[in-house]
């Protein structure tokens, strides 16, 4: 438990340095499909697990990502409590996590307002109208 | 034309060549040609739309085999009696891959009677476990069985996971087996081909009298629908198939007695559901339309909010009814569980730990237990409840409307009326509030290639929500986006899930559920993952060729996803990492295409789909023509979840 404090209390400190962003988002793209990142994440993070800066606290900076790919090998590896896999540096190098990092925060995902989607705006619209008769 | 040409057409025989595709001609009067060309040639008292068999086809299929000794000229063959009994029980289709052992049987379903061949349709399967998984399809949406021909050991045995499935499921289904071990390879036949079947049947028979075997489909069906309902087997000797019946005739169907609570229990439930100031009614799974439509009329009678699983099951209580919320108030002071728990009181139906005579536990199929049986994890006992009423909760529902009706006032009415407006209010803006939450959620990736499944699911959506709908595949491999985005209010609404997670039961399943809507003005809709459809693709020629309006839309992740994961995930804890986990559970290289499947089994197809801004306009395509009653697939890029 110390050491998950530790690790985590380190990662924390270093999101002064959120920005810094040192790794090849090209390559990174490449592994991320490669490694089957998408397998839960999506393709281009917008899978039914979303990787987004705006939707995933371990994007917040590289040591915070790294922090969190190796923790869980190293504090459960047998039975991890959630289906996240570990990545441990012999299977991920740093550099290539940090490509994988520089590739996730280049994602943009801007999809349209639900008010500016006509479609989801049908759906909403309809919904509303069904319940007129119960309000009177 | 030569006169004998001439008369050749007329019959309805289609040359060799015209069956090869060999002259420009063949198409209009080749057997998978149009409907009209059909109609042309068949002879004018026959009501079907079906070409018959050519002779050059016969010569085809039999080639030099002997006809069996035991065959017999019979002016009235036990098996047209077996026809009739299956006529008698409104059996509307019979599905089958065609085989020696019921060819007495088959004969007569085609054949028997003044109007041949309409009910029940004989209806040709390529496999036998899709033959099962169509009745498995069926009967979820029509709350009824339909019936299957098997192939002694062997048919049993190809069928055997779909059968399985459909006894987890708890789904009515009447199995025939022809058996025949005199004049037929002895290696598929044996002295007790349903053993085979037996710990995942819920009954069989192997009837020795042609009266017993008319006795026994009788029987059988009864079995079937009798809660807990499952599926029942008949084995029928070809010999019993083909004996002179003489005088005899079908007897009488007597329908079975299914077993509700008592008069008392149902008077004490109706007295604390009026009594109740704010009564609550959590609706599980159902066997028939009509047992729904009891919920409805005693939910409203009451006043109660209701909870449903119409999401996830067939046959549950109206998703958007006024009623089916959390009501405008959650301090529930009674709530009755109908096929579901309810804090108060439950009426729950009898599972197959009922069943005697079945091996149940000793099989290795380590779930078929007591229930509640979990979905997933080891196996636990249930809690006992003292509040549990074992009985058929449908076969309930009218006795305790009735008593309901004899105590409620009109004060009391009243009182219903202004709480029934209440709960409407209130289940309504929940129900917008979900769906605004549901698709702020569902924005993400809108725009991305492959396509998001929540905007297939939702585009789909806008283009059948005003039809008459059934969506029949499981969704959980797809994300599920129907249980929030669609509107389920139909007993039919949603079909659930396999049986036992089995792959290759979605499309003969949805084929199945397509028989059903094919003479209802229904349309069906099929999710469709890749893996499933590889496994029975064969369910989509008898979709083509029975002209169902079914749209299969690929949920073309190229890959067995789930186990993708999976292996993923067990090299990450092995600290071996991820980039070989596509090994054994991707589909690439080559990529399939779908769409070309489709056209090879005669169904209209297009895609692949990646870009997302022409997906609505395929799927309306597809829509116009299952409407027309066609099926259609398309095949769509996703987004692996």
């Amino acid at each position: 438990m110390k050491t998950l404090h530790l690790i985590l209390a380190i990662a924390l400190m270093q999101q002064t340095h959120a920005q810094d962003i040192s790794g090849n988002a090209e390559k990174g793209e490449h592994l991320y499909y490669n490694f089957s990142c998408y397998s839960c994440h999506g393709y281009g993070g917008t899978g039914k697990t979303p990787l987004s800066s705006e939707t995933s606290g371990i994007l917040g900076s590289e040591s915070l990502f790294l922090a969190y790919l190796r923790l869980r090998a190293d504090q459960n590896p047998i039975n991890p409590k959630n289906s996240m896999p570990n990545y441990a540096v012999s299977t991920l190098s740093d550099e290539q996590a940090l490509d994988i990092y520089a590739y996730l925060r280049s994602l943009n995902d801007d999809p349209p307002a639900v008010a500016e989607n006509p479609v989801m705006q049908e759906m909403l619209d309809a919904a509303k109208a069904r319940g007129k008769g119960s309000e009177n | 034309m030569t006169d004998a040409k001439l008369n050749k057409e007329k019959s309805g025989e289609i040359s060799r060549r015209a069956f090869l595709g060999t002259s420009a001609g063949a198409a209009a009067a080749s057997l998978l040609g149009k409907s009209e060309a059909a109609a042309q040639t068949a002879p004018p008292a026959v009501r079907s739309t079906l070409p018959r068999q050519s002779a050059e086809a016969t010569e085809r299929d039999v080639g030099d085999a002997r006809l069996p000794a035991v065959v017999r000229a019979a002016q009235r063959p036990g098996s047209d009696l077996m026809v009739q009994v299956l006529r008698d029980l409104e059996i509307e289709y019979v599905a089958a891959n065609p085989a020696a052992s019921f060819e007495g049987l088959q004969e007569s379903i085609i054949n028997y009677g003044d109007t041949p061949n309409e009910m029940p349709e004989f209806i040709s399967a390529l496999h036998e476990e899709s033959s099962v998984d169509m009745a498995h399809g069926y009967a979820k949406a029509q709350g009824r069985p339909m019936a299957v021909l098997l192939h002694g050991t062997l048919g049993l045995m190809h069928s055997s996971m779909a059968i399985y499935q459909a006894y987890q499921y708890q789904t009515p289904i009447l199995l025939i087996a022809g058996r025949d071990d005199t004049n037929f390879l002895r290696s598929q036949s044996a002295d007790d081909i349903a053993g085979i079947v037996r710990s995942f049947t819920k009954w069989d028979a192997h009837p020795k009298t042609l009266a017993e075997a008319l006795d026994a489909i009788q029987e059988g069906y009864r079995q079937a629908i009798t809660p807990p309902c499952g599926p029942a087997l008949v084995v029928l000797d070809t010999e019993l198939q083909k004996e002179e019946a003489g005088d005899m005739q079908a007897p009488a169907y007597v329908p079975p007695q299914i077993t509700g609570i008592s008069t008392s229990e149902a008077r004490a439930v109706a007295k604390a559901l009026v009594e109740a100031k704010n009564p609550r009614i959590a609706v599980g799974k159902l066997r028939t339309p009509k047992g729904v439509s009891d919920a409805v009329e005693l939910a409203e009678l009451v006043g109660a909010s209701t909870s449903t699983r119409a999401t996830l099951v067939p046959m549950s209580f109206p998703q958007r009814h006024p009623l089916c919320g959390p009501g405008a108030d959650t301090d529930y002071d009674y709530t009755l569980g109908l096929e579901t728990g309810g804090i108060q009181a439950a009426i729950i139906g009898p599972h197959r730990r009922t069943l005697e005579g079945r091996d149940l536990t000793g099989i290795g199929y380590g779930f078929i237990r007591e229930p509640p049986t979990p979905l997933w994890g080891p196996y636990a006992p249930p809690k006992p409840s003292h509040n549990d009423m074992h009985a058929d909760a449908e076969a309930s529902l009218p006795a305790i409307i009735a008593e309901v009706h004899k105590i409620i006032s009109p004060s009391t009415s009243n009182t219903i009326a202004a709480r029934s407006k209440q709960h409407a209010v209130a289940n309504h803006e929940a129900a917008v509030t979900g769906l605004e939450k549901a698709l702020e959620e569902r924005r993400r990736g809108w725009n991305g290639s492959p396509i998001s499944l929540a905007r297939l699911y939702a585009e789909l959506w806008i283009l059948i929500k005003d039809e008459d709908w059934c969506l029949a595949s499981p969704t959980q491999f797809s994300g599920g986006h129907n249980r929030v985005l669609w509107d389920h209010n139909k007993p039919y609404s949603h079909l659930g899930m396999h049986g036992a997670g089995g792959i290759g039961y979605c499309i003969g399943a949805s084929t199945g559920a397509a028989l059903a809507a094919k003479h209802r003005d229904r349309i069906v809709i099929n999710i469709q993952c890749d893996g499933d459809l590889n496994m029975v693709p064969g369910s989509l020629w008898t979709a083509a060729h029975y002209r169902l309006p079914m749209l299969v839309v690929m949920h073309n992740n190229r890959a067995w996803h789930q186990e993708l994961m999976y292996a993923q995930y067990m090299a990450g804890v092995r600290g071996r990492g991820g980039d070989r986990a596509h090994i054994g559970t991707t589909l690439r290289d080559p990529f399939i295409s779908y769409a070309k499947m489709g056209e090879a089994y005669g169904v209209d197809s297009e895609g692949p789909i990646s870009d997302p801004s022409k997906l609505f306009a395929a799927l309306k395509r597809g829509v116009d023509t299952v409407k027309q009653g066609r099926p259609y697939l398309i095949d769509v890029l996703t987004q692996p979840r």
